[in-house]
């Protein structure tokens, strides 16, 4: 992410919220905050149709993490 | 660990932190790279995102990370960052 | 040693406080305060230990260095002290003063003072790749401006950290003492290389020298400094064989911490407010000191007014190298033809008075001029006449070349350069029959006018 971002290449990252904290730990180690878009927990064992709803949900914030 | 504090040679105009890149107005019509991270269903998530990128008036490219466990090597960061104009990383959990 | 002195005054009910540098536990059973991080003694400017301070409402009002028994006894007012010491012992050096402590002790009591903001590098970043992220550099590594570096940088002036030395283009920010210096962390410098930079900064932002035109240029001019003075050799600058070039730590680092300045406080970088479209290596650093000791004449910065014996810098819009070969004239009025061809082609060999110029004298050209008797005006006055030219020669068009100069000058006289539009300074090896010629920029009120300031320290 860092690195793209170094490159020019404006970047969002999705994760799901049990990666809050240790997106926040990162980014001050690395002195850098990406852009992020958190999704409910869990991932591993949803359907196809509830992952299908979770990028339906993410997408207005996927948009906006990636335009002025 | 002990982080190293500089002081700041700048007028101090800019934001202390490190900003992020400019990003564009909108990304209809541009490229957008879509990185998978393999993580599982990640790509689920990704095909969906895809279409309704799509739907948008994006150009959508996929790309794929051999393992999560490691940063993406070298030559695929060079390769996203030369065909891509943005880039969503999905989906760590 | 003093520990029988100490007992003696403890045991007369004198007000006594020890503080103990070292040990806490030194000397043992007076009840000494633990000044092991040197705060106490730091505030106090204890130089000796053990320094006997007397103390009235909170207020220092006398201060003992060393052991001396009359002293001692006449101001605590406890006679019979210190029996069986010697009358007088010099004391140790205060931990205050070990190597390094100054400027440690100075970040950690002092480090407010310096009001610059605080930058935190993430504990998993590179100190390097992080200052490079952040635009800090000039495309090459810098030196991270840590508090200890700064306030050492600081020692290299007298003056007040939050002194303001210069408003600084194209952002227009007062830039302080404390912004220069750590610019000048950056760039590489010595604390003693400072004062040069406090100067050239100032000169360089002035409105004479027009900083900001200079760097929206789309020529490809940057600034470069002359350096004349004692202070040139006091600080190690090269004026002798590759002066121009690299390998001087002086030299590469008073000029880069200038463009930094310009970069980090006054926002000019390329890309943004910087428009060359070429530019030139000298716009990473460009500053060289004038050789004084083996010129011909006197020095640039006293032919510009500045008193002889003075320390000087002399700022000059410049834009690269050409060198000037002339390996056979054995006469002054030969080779000063030769820097005439050779200062015509200064941006174009038909465009005349708008672009100033320096000429570089080496050592071994020097000597021509030195043997026949020629001062700097004669040599100035010979270029001056050389320098002049038929207007039907340089208008638009003449030759085939559709550049040149207004047709209205066809049938002028037209000298290359304005009036004191050509500077001559004496630097370079002594080995090599060639001189060197700094291109200008646009000269003048439009352009830049050569700054020359006195250094400060």
């Amino acid at each position: 992410m860092t690195a793209l971002e170094g490159q020019g290449v404006p970047a969002v990252y999705v994760a799901s919220t049990e990666f809050v904290e240790a997106a926040a730990a990162q980014a001050r180690s690395l002195g850098f905050e990406p852009a992020g878009v958190f999704v409910a927990h869990p991932i591993q064992d949803r359907t196809d149709a509830e992952m299908h709803a979770l990028a339906d949900a993410a997408l207005d914030a996927v948009w906006a993490r990636l335009t002025e | 660990m002990t982080r190293t504090e500089l002081l700041d040679p700048t007028s101090e105009r800019q934001p202390a932190a490190r900003q992020r890149v400019a990003r564009p107005a909108s990304l209809r019509g541009l490229t957008v790279g879509l990185l998978d991270i393999s993580k599982p269903r990640g790509d689920v998530f990704l095909d969906r995102l895809e279409e309704l990128l799509a739907g948008r008036g994006v150009e959508v490219l996929r790309f794929h990370k051999p393992t999560f466990t490691k940063p993406a090597p070298a030559d695929l960061r060079q390769e996203v960052a030369s065909r891509c104009e943005a880039v969503v990383e999905a989906l760590a959990d | 040693m003093v520990v029988p002195a100490l007992a003696r005054l403890r045991d007369s009910g004198a007000a006594l406080t020890i503080f103990t540098q070292e040990d806490p536990d030194f000397p043992p059973g007076l009840g000494a305060v633990d000044d092991t991080d040197l705060r106490r003694s730091y505030e106090a400017g204890v130089e000796i230990v053990p320094t006997l301070l007397t103390v009235e409402s909170g207020r220092v009002t006398g201060t003992l260095q060393g052991w001396l028994r009359a002293d001692w006894e006449r101001v605590t007012g406890v006679p019979g002290l210190g029996e069986g010491l010697p009358e007088h012992r010099a004391g140790c050096g205060s931990r205050t003063l070990d190597p390094g402590m100054p400027e440690v002790l100075s970040a950690r009591f002092r480090g407010e003072t310096l009001r610059s903001r605080r930058i935190e590098v993430g504990d998993l970043e590179d100190d390097f790749e992080a200052m490079e992220a952040r635009g800090w550099t000039d495309g090459l590594p810098v030196e991270p401006p840590t508090r200890e570096r700064v306030f050492r940088m600081l020692q290299g002036t007298l003056r007040d950290p939050q002194e303001v030395v210069a408003v600084v283009p194209p952002d227009l920010v007062e830039c302080t003492v404390e912004k220069v210096a750590i610019n000048a962390v950056l760039a590489g410098c010595r604390p003693e290389y400072l004062p040069v930079v406090l100067t050239a900064v100032e000169a360089a932002c002035t409105g004479e020298f027009n900083m900001h035109g200079l760097l929206a240029t789309t020529w490809s001019s940057g600034p470069v400094v002359i350096v004349n003075g004692p202070i040139a050799a006091r600080i190690g600058m090269n004026s002798g064989g590759n002066a121009l070039g690299q390998g001087s730590r002086a030299n590469a680092t008073i000029g880069r911490a200038l463009q930094l300045v310009v970069r980090n406080v006054g926002g000019g970088r390329p890309g943004g407010v910087d428009r060359a479209t070429h530019g030139n290596p000298g716009k990473y650093t460009f500053c060289f000191a004038e050789d004084e000791r083996g010129s011909p004449w006197e020095p640039l910065a006293v032919h510009r007014g500045m008193a002889p014996g003075s320390s000087a810098v002399t700022l000059f819009a410049g834009s690269g190298l050409q060198p000037v070969a002339d390996q056979l004239s054995r006469m002054p009025e030969s080779l000063a033809r030769t820097y005439a061809a050779c200062l015509q082609a200064v941006a174009h060999p038909k465009l005349a008075l708008a672009w100033d110029a320096v000429l570089v004298v080496s050592p071994e050209h020097g000597r021509v001029f030195r043997e026949a008797g020629w001062s700097r005006a004669r040599l100035q006055g010979e270029l001056d006449a050389l320098l002049r030219r038929p207007g039907s020669e340089l208008v638009r068009g003449a030759g085939g070349i559709a550049e040149g100069m207004p047709a209205a000058l066809a049938d002028a006289d037209v000298p290359k350069f304005r009036r004191d539009g050509l500077l001559i300074v004496h630097a370079g090896g002594t080995a090599g029959l060639f001189s060197a010629i700094i291109g200008g920029w646009v000269s003048g009120a439009t352009g830049s006018e050569p700054v020359t300031r006195e250094v400060r320290e």
